[in-house]
């Protein structure tokens, strides 16, 4: 009964095309850039054809950007770790055994650190990794960012377990599994996709976080946005290069949004929406 | 079998000792901070509350309160609006919308930093190619880095990109979650298009809208990096937004207790906010589906 409306159809194909083509000019633009000489950025004329090179992918992986690039990457993994750990077995106590008296308002709280804006911590954070020796280590920053991946993760991950069916434990139970061992056999590798989800989501959440590597990194820790931002002030012109960077950089993370598009509104949501 | 409290106990205390001690700690410290005249590398001295009333005598201050509510404002409204216009538009079952629509999910996973620099870039008022296009149909180019009204926009306008699809990801949950027999219910009832949307679409948007609104509304209010490499603040501190000037008033004019006490002021009015827009969440829709449509 609604399929007959030919002219309907065609306008809303229309509509979706214009929309994605606005949203996704700026990223194909960037691309087209990173394939372009240093002439053809600066043209008076920037829709006209050009001869694409890969020149600025070469310059740019012969400079600081992939120890950077290594850097964020080390940083993204060691605290997802962490926080897929903590956040397991955290995410699991609240999702079977956080009847307890101020149990929701401890879970808020979790929450809440979502909230918690980045420049608020930064200025006692600086001062106390001066003391402590964490200034500019990977360290330092793998610490900050667990932070928020922990919380992030203990969301998401409660409402995978929460999916989890109560009679498979119990039945666990009846075979003679203690608690620990049901939580380990049974329930953990029921959450198997969840935990790579909620990783995916920890992991493109810190590589793409500015401020906090901004100031506690000075050279031997920079992450690559703030390696991209160094390059930009010293070789302000050199959008070429910049876009190529930026690509690479960039690239994985469209990788891993097409990998979890399905799950992308729980991920995005904190978990409150599916 | 009752799980031991040693159990239940392990499964709670390292993560929250790890979250109390990585964030409790340091803002209590920076609180401390807030009352002395502390400056990076220097030895502190105990002020009150000057850094408080200092920040509220400084005009600096109130510009940077009131861009701030500005960019909020503006980028959220239209994201909400732009959001789920977008819904309505892809929510429709057509075969490849699907695939299109992934391609809208794409700006808002990226890094602000490559967006800032790249708007910047496209921006730029001599090679930059939204200028170009200004040019040829306004006959003059645009430049919006420079005007502190239109930098304000160009905030804007890099945040909406960004954003709307965020709106627009969970309105989509929304629809998806109406059954479809109330709209046939509607029609039988020959309800006009609006009538549906208000009373069959609209209550189970609630939820996802209150929530985008809430999400948006506190990561607009302490939005730094789109604004940092956007505009730096500029043009002549016209931009400055509140998370800006705290990282000026720190890192910039080393008034470290300043900084401590303005980080201080957003967290309680980011924290007020968020607690009135969870309590709106928490109310059970004030109109659900109307008589009768429910047990269709």
């Amino acid at each position: 009964m609604r399929r007959s409306a030919p002219l309907k159809d065609t306008l809303t194909y229309l509509a979706a095309l214009a929309v994605v083509g606005l949203f996704a000019f700026p990223l194909v633009w960037m691309l087209l850039t990173s394939l372009k000489q240093r002439v053809d950025v600066f043209s008076s004329h920037p829709f006209a054809p050009f001869t694409p090179t890969l020149a600025n992918y070469q310059t740019v992986l012969a400079s600081d950007f992939p120890g950077q690039l290594l850097n964020s990457v080390v940083i993204a993994l060691a605290s997802t770790l962490v926080a897929l750990v903590l956040g397991a077995f955290t995410a699991y106590g609240f999702s079977r055994h956080g009847a307890f008296k101020g149990g929701d308002n401890l879970l808020f709280w979790v929450l809440s650190l979502r909230m918690l804006p980045t420049i608020s911590v930064v200025v006692p954070f600086t001062i106390l990794f001066n003391r402590f020796g964490l200034a500019d280590t990977r360290l330092g920053l793998i610490l900050v960012y667990t932070i928020f991946n922990t919380s992030l993760a203990v969301w998401l991950l409660k409402g995978f377990f929460d999916e989890v069916p109560r009679d498979l434990e119990e039945a666990a139970m009846l075979d003679g599994y203690s608690p620990p061992q049901v939580f380990r056999r049974v329930s953990l590798p029921m959450v198997r996709s969840g935990l790579l989800t909620t990783a995916v989501f920890c992991l493109i959440q810190s590589l793409n976080e500015f401020l906090l590597a901004l100031l506690l990194t000075d050279t031997k820790a920079v992450t690559a946005p703030v390696g991209l931002a160094n390059f930009q002030r010293y070789f302000g012109l050199e959008w070429g290069q910049f876009a190529a960077a930026a690509a690479l950089f960039v690239m994985p993370v469209i990788v891993f949004t097409v990998l979890v598009r399905k799950e992308l509104v729980r991920g995005m949501s904190f978990g409150q929406l599916e | 079998m009752k799980p031991s409290r040693a159990f239940t106990l392990s499964l709670f205390l390292p993560t929250l000792i790890f979250l109390a001690g990585m964030t409790l700690f340091p803002l209590l410290f920076s609180l401390g901070v807030s009352a002395t005249d502390y400056q990076f590398g220097g030895t502190a001295r105990f002020v009150g509350l000057r850094n408080y009333s200092g920040l509220l005598t400084d005009p600096r201050f109130w510009q940077a309160a009131f861009n701030t509510m500005i960019i909020t404002g503006a980028a959220v409204s239209l994201e909400l609006a732009v959001g789920l216009l977008l819904a309505l538009l892809f929510h429709r079952r057509l075969p490849g919308l699907g695939a299109l629509r992934v391609v809208l999910f794409i700006p808002m996973m990226l890094s602000p930093l490559v967006i800032g620099y790249f708007w910047r870039f496209m921006f730029d008022p001599t090679f930059g190619v939204i200028s170009y296009t200004a040019t040829r149909l306004l006959g003059h180019p645009v430049d919006f880095l420079t005007n502190p009204r239109l930098a304000l926009a160009a905030i804007v306008i890099v945040d909406v990109w960004q954003w709307s699809p965020f709106v627009f990801l969970l309105a989509l949950a929304g629809l998806g979650a109406v059954p479809a027999d109330l709209y046939e219910v509607a029609s039988l009832q020959r309800a006009s298009a609006w009538m549906q949307f208000r009373y069959v679409t609209l209550p189970y948007l609630r939820f996802p809208l209150l929530l985008a609104l809430l999400f948006r509304t506190i990561d607009t209010l302490k939005l730094f990096d789109l604004v940092y490499i956007l505009t730096g603040g500029g043009p002549a501190d016209t931009t400055v937004n509140l998370s800006l000037l705290t990282y000026r008033y720190g890192y910039t004019f080393s008034e470290v207790g300043r900084a401590a006490a303005l980080s201080w002021l957003l967290v309680i009015v980011i924290n007020v906010l968020a607690t009135l827009l969870i309590s709106a969440l928490k109310r059970p829709a004030a109109s659900p589906v109307p008589a009768g449509a429910a047990d269709a």
